[in-house]
C-alpha cells in the first residue's frame, strides 16, 4: 500500500498558504464580478477583505468551476509525490465540479479517488483533515472515500443570514430564497444538510436567529448524532463582532464541548452577503484517533 | 314547588338565554379598557345562543339527557371569548349532574352548581377572583348552605340563590381593583348573573318564545332599549335616506372620516361603506338635502331612497345588517366568509392564525401559515370556528395562534375537543407575539422543539397597542377621557394622550431598551399612510440604535400595533 495524497478545493474554505502548511494540494475555485471577464482566485489576486468589498459595492459575483486543466496540473503534481491521491471538492449538490472530477479521474486507473460526500465549507474541511489522519494510519485512497462517503450524513451546518439581499441577487439558491418569501423583514436561517443548502427557519432579530440555530443543533446532536462526540465549529462570514458574542454563546449552550473557529469560504458568501453567522458540526470519526 | 321537570328546566334554561341576549349590550359597556369593542356580552349571548340553537333542534322532547346534551355541546363549540368559554364550561358541569334525571330537587340542584363551578375553574389555568368564577362560586355556595339547611321549596331558593349572587357581583370590584378603578362591576359576572335571573323568570312562568329567539328577522337580539330607542330616534329624525356615490378624484380615509363626522352632525344611525370607488351611505336625518348636497361634493348619486320614519315607511336597516354580532347565524357565516381556503396537501405540521385586516392575513399567509381564521379583538371567533379550521387543515401537529387574549380559552377548548389531531395553542396575546411565534417555527423539527421555541420567542417580545377610549375611567391610576388615545401594554396602559402619533411614540420609548433589535409599526384601516410614514420617521430618529419597520396591518379597531424585540 503506497502513501495517499490529500487535495481539496476552497470550497473548504482552505485558503492557499494554509493548504501548503497541511501539506495537501490545493484546487482554487474562481470567480467572476459583474459582466467582467477577469477571473480571481481568494488570496491569490484577491483578497477576502477585497472581495467583501466589492460584494458591498453592489457587484454580482458568479463562481464556476475549476478549469479541468487546473484540478489536472494539481493532480499530477500530487502523484509525483505520492503513490494515489483522494480529492475531496465541494458538494456535488451545489457545484459540477465533482461530477467532472470523477469523470477526469477515470483515466489513473484508481489511483484518484474522488470523495462525493457533499460537504461544503466547514465540514469540508473536516474531511479533508480526517482524511489527513486515516493516510497517516495507512488507509489506502479507496478506503478513505469509502469511509468519507460512508459518514457523509454525519454532518450540520445552519447559517443565519443579515439580509435576504445577496440569497436573492444570486441564482444558484433561489429555492431557498423562495421559501422566505415575505413581506416582512426576515434574516434567514439556512441549513445545510448532505447536498441541499435549503431554507430551515427565519428570524426578525440577529438574537431569535441565534436562538434558532443552538436549537436546530441540540436537536440534531440528540436525534441525528445520538450523542456522540462531535466536532464543533463557530462560523462567520465578515463580522468580527457578533461573532465574539455568538462565540460565547454557543460556549454556555454547549458545555464541556471543545468549539473551533472557522469562516465561511467566499463561494459561500458571494450567495449570503456579509454579516452571516453559522454553526457547524461533524461526527468524530473514531478511526482518526 | 319542590322539584322542576324536563319542561321547566329547558324553559328556564331559554329564558336565562334570552335575559342575556336582552341586557347584551350593557354588559358590552361595563369592559374594563374603555376600547370600542367592549364585547363580553355579545361574546356569552353568542356562547349561549349557540346552545339555544341545539335545543331548538331537539324540537319539544322530555328527554332531559337529550336537552342537557345539547345545551352543553352547543355552548361548548359556539363558546367565543374568556367568559363565553367559562359559561359553556358551568353549563356543561351543570348538566353532568342533572342529565340522567327527569326532576331536579333542591339538593340536587345545589350539586349541580357545586359541580359547574368545579368544572369552569378547572377549565382556567391561573382562575382570577373578582370575575364570573367568584360570582359562579358565590352562587353555588349559598345554593349549598340553602340544601344543607334543608330548604326544599325552589320558591325559597332561587330568590334567595339570585339575591346572594347580586350582592358577590356587587363585591367584584373589592376583589379587583381595575374594575374599582374602572368603576364597574365584572361584565363576566353581569352575564352570569342575567342568565339566572332569566331562568327564574321561567320558573315563574314566563315562557321564552323561542321562535323569536330563533328569528333573525325578528330582531332576536333588540331589546327594549333599543325598542325605546329606536322609538326616539323615529321622533328626532324623520328621515332614512340612503343612497350610492360613485366615488371621484380624491377619497382617502381622511375625507371618508370627514364625511362621516359631518353627517353625524345633522343625524345618527349611520352607515358609510366603501368598496372600491362607491360609497354607500344610510343615515337617519332631518335634513336629507344637506346630506345629499355634502355627498355631491365626492361625485355622482344614484339609488336614493328616502322613507318617512314617523310615516313608518319600510326601509331596510342597513346599520343591522351591517353587525354581524347581533346575530349568532350571521356572524359565524362571516367568519367561514373571511376565513382563507385551506392549503393543499398533507403535512406533519400546520399552523392556524387568527388575524383580522387584509394586511395582517396576508403578512401571516406570508410567513407561511396554512389557515387564516378571521377575527381579533372586534369579533372573536369560537370554538367552533377554530375547530373547524383544524378540520379543514391536513395535518397531524396544529399549532394555532389565537394572538389576542381573550381568543386563547376558546383555542385551547377547540384543542381538548379535537380528537383527531394533536393541536397545541400557542398563548400568543396579540398580533406581533403571533407573528414572531410564526417566524420562529422550524418544520424540520418536533412539534414539542416547536412549542418550546414559540413559547419562549413570544415572551421576548414587547407589544402594545393604540387605540381611543370610548368611556372616561381611571386604569392603572391613569385617567382617561373618553376620546383619548391609549396605548395599551402587555402589563396595562403605558401612555395616554391626545395625538396618536405622540402617544405610540411615547408607548415605543418605554418598550425599546439596550437589547431591542427591532421595532415593528402595524398600521390600521383608520390610520393614514401618511400618518404611518410620519410616525416612522419619528420613531427611527428616537430609535437611532434599532431597524424600525412599518407594515400595513390594515386592523379595525387600533391604530397601531406596535412590537420590540
Amino acid at each position: 500500500m503506497g502513501k495517499v495524497g490529500i487535495v481539496t478545493d476552497s470550497g473548504s474554505g482552505i485558503i492557499l498558504p494554509e493548504a501548503k502548511e497541511m501539506g495537501i494540494g490545493f484546487v482554487s475555485i474562481p470567480f467572476m464580478f459583474g459582466d467582467g471577464e477577469e477571473t480571481f482566485f481568494e488570496d491569490i489576486n484577491l483578497t477576502r477583505a477585497e472581495f467583501f468589498q466589492r460584494l458591498a459595492d453592489g457587484q454580482t459575483v458568479h463562481t464556476s468551476q475549476p478549469s479541468p486543466v487546473d484540478v489536472l496540473k494539481v493532480w499530477d503534481k500530487c502523484l509525483e509525490t505520492y503513490d494515489e491521491l483522494v480529492y475531496i471538492p465541494m458538494s456535488s449538490g451545489l457545484s459540477g465540479s465533482c461530477q467532472s472530477a470523477v469523470m477526469l479521474s477515470s483515466d489513473y486507473d484508481g489511483r484518484v479517488q474522488v470523495v462525493n460526500n457533499q460537504r461544503i465549507s466547514v465540514t469540508q474541511r473536516r474531511s479533508v483533515e480526517d482524511a489527513l489522519a486515516l493516510a497517516a494510519k495507512g488507509w489506502s485512497a479507496k478506503q478513505i472515500k469509502d469511509k468519507l462517503e460512508e459518514v457523509k450524513f454525519d454532518s450540520s451546518i445552519y447559517i443565519m443570514l443579515d439580509t435576504l439581499t445577496y440569497l436573492k441577487r444570486g441564482g444558484r439558491i433561489t429555492p431557498a430564497a423562495a421559501a422566505i418569501g415575505s413581506l416582512l423583514r426576515l434574516k434567514p436561517v439556512l441549513q445545510i444538510q448532505g447536498d441541499k443548502l435549503d431554507a430551515f427557519s427565519k428570524a426578525r432579530t440577529l438574537q431569535q436567529g441565534k436562538n434558532t440555530m443552538i436549537t436546530a443543533m441540540k436537536s440534531d446532536f440528540e436525534k441525528r448524532f445520538n450523542n456522540e462526540p462531535m466536532h464543533l465549529y463557530c462560523v462567520q462570514a465578515e463580522c468580527p463582532e457578533p461573532f465574539a458574542a455568538w462565540k460565547q454563546e454557543m460556549t454556555s449552550a454547549f458545555p464541556g464541548v471543545t468549539i473551533e473557529d472557522d469562516k465561511l469560504p467566499c463561494v459561500i458568501c458571494c450567495h449570503i452577503g456579509p454579516g452571516a453567522l453559522a454553526i457547524a458540526a461533524s461526527k468524530v470519526i473514531p478511526e482518526t484517533a | 314547588m319542590n322539584t322542576i321537570d324536563t319542561q321547566q328546566f329547558r324553559n328556564m334554561f331559554l329564558c336565562g338565554a334570552d335575559n342575556l341576549s336582552s341586557n347584551k349590550a350593557w354588559i358590552n359597556e361595563l369592559n374594563v379598557f374603555p376600547v370600542p369593542d367592549g364585547d363580553t356580552g355579545t361574546n356569552m349571548t353568542m356562547t349561549v345562543m349557540s346552545a339555544v340553537h341545539e335545543v331548538a333542534n331537539l324540537g319539544s322532547t322530555d328527554d332531559m339527557h337529550a336537552i342537557c346534551k345539547a345545551i352543553s355541546s352547543g355552548s361548548l363549540r359556539g363558546a367565543r371569548g374568556n367568559s363565553g368559554v367559562i359559561l359553556s364550561q358551568l353549563f356543561r358541569g351543570f348538566c353532568k349532574i342533572v342529565r340522567d334525571r327527569s326532576e331536579i330537587d333542591v339538593p340536587l340542584c345545589a350539586a349541580a352548581m357545586d359541580k359547574a363551578v368545579e368544572t369552569a375553574y378547572k377549565a382556567v389555568m391561573k382562575p382570577k377572583e373578582g370575575t364570573i368564577l367568584t360570582v359562579a362560586r358565590g352562587a353555588a355556595e349559598k345554593a349549598r348552605e340553602l340544601a344543607d339547611q334543608g330548604v326544599t321549596d325552589f320558591d325559597d331558593f332561587l330568590p334567595a340563590v339570585l339575591s346572594h349572587t347580586g350582592e358577590v357581583l356587587a363585591s367584584t370590584p373589592d376583589l379587583l381593583p381595575v374594575l374599582k378603578q374602572a368603576g364597574v362591576v365584572d361584565s363576566g359576572g353581569q352575564g352570569l348573573v342575567q342568565v339566572l335571573k332569566g331562568a327564574y323568570e321561567g320558573y315563574q312562568g314566563k315562557t321564552a318564545d323561542l321562535a323569536r329567539m330563533l328569528n333573525p328577522a325578528a330582531k332576536e337580539d333588540e331589546t327594549d332599549e333599543d325598542a325605546k330607542e329606536d322609538e326616539l330616534r323615529k321622533l328626532k329624525y324623520g328621515y332614512c335616506l340612503s343612497f350610492f356615490v360613485d366615488l371621484e378624484g380624491q377619497f382617502n380615509p381622511k375625507t371618508e372620516a370627514d364625511v362621516k363626522k359631518y353627517m353625524e352632525t345633522i343625524g345618527d344611525h349611520l352607515v358609510c361603506v366603501r368598496t372600491d370607488n362607491t360609497l354607500h351611505v344610510q343615515v337617519y336625518t332631518n335634513d336629507p338635502g344637506l346630506v345629499l348636497q355634502k355627498a355631491l361634493m365626492y361625485g355622482q348619486l344614484r339609488g336614493i331612497r328616502i322613507a318617512n320614519l314617523r310615516l313608518g315607511e319600510e326601509h331596510e336597516d342597513l346599520a343591522e345588517a351591517a353587525q354581524p354580532a347581533d346575530s349568532s347565524a350571521g356572524a359565524s357565516e362571516g367568519a367561514a366568509d373571511g376565513t382563507s381556503a385551506p392549503s393543499e396537501g398533507h403535512k406533519e405540521m400546520a399552523i392556524i392564525a387568527v388575524a383580522a385586516g387584509e394586511g395582517l392575513s396576508g403578512i401571516f399567509r406570508g410567513l407561511g401559515v396554512d389557515h387564516v381564521i378571521s377575527g381579533g379583538q372586534t369579533m372573536n371567533p369560537s370554538t367552533e370556528d377554530i375547530l373547524n379550521a383544524v378540520d379543514e387543515t391536513d395535518a397531524d401537529t396544529i399549532f394555532v395562534l389565537p394572538n389576542n387574549k381573550n381568543i386563547i380559552m376558546a383555542a385551547n377548548q377547540a384543542a381538548a375537543l379535537s380528537d383527531q389531531k394533536k393541536v397545541i395553542v400557542i398563548p400568543t396575546k396579540n398580533v406581533p407575539q403571533g407573528i414572531t411565534a410564526t417566524i420562529n417555527f422550524m418544520p424540520d423539527l418536533d412539534p414539542d422543539v416547536n412549542e418550546k421555541t414559540m413559547e419562549e420567542e413570544i415572551s421576548r417580545v414587547k407589544s402594545a397597542e393604540v387605540t381611543y377610549a370610548v368611556r372616561d375611567t381611571i386604569i392603572d391610576d391613569v385617567t382617561i377621557h373618553a376620546g383619548n388615545m391609549m396605548a395599551i401594554g402587555d402589563s396595562g396602559i403605558l401612555y395616554v394622550g391626545e395625538d396618536r402619533n405622540a402617544t405610540a411614540l411615547e408607548a415605543l420609548k418605554k418598550m425599546v431598551d439596550d437589547t431591542t433589535e427591532l421595532v415593528s409599526i402595524y398600521y390600521g384601516a383608520d390610520t393614514t399612510e401618511e400618518d404611518a410614514n410620519a410616525l416612522l420617521g419619528q420613531a427611527k430618529a428616537a430609535f437611532p440604535n434599532c431597524d424600525v419597520e412599518l407594515q400595513n396591518g390594515g386592523q379595525p379597531v387600533y391604530y397601531y400595533m406596535l412590537s420590540a424585540e
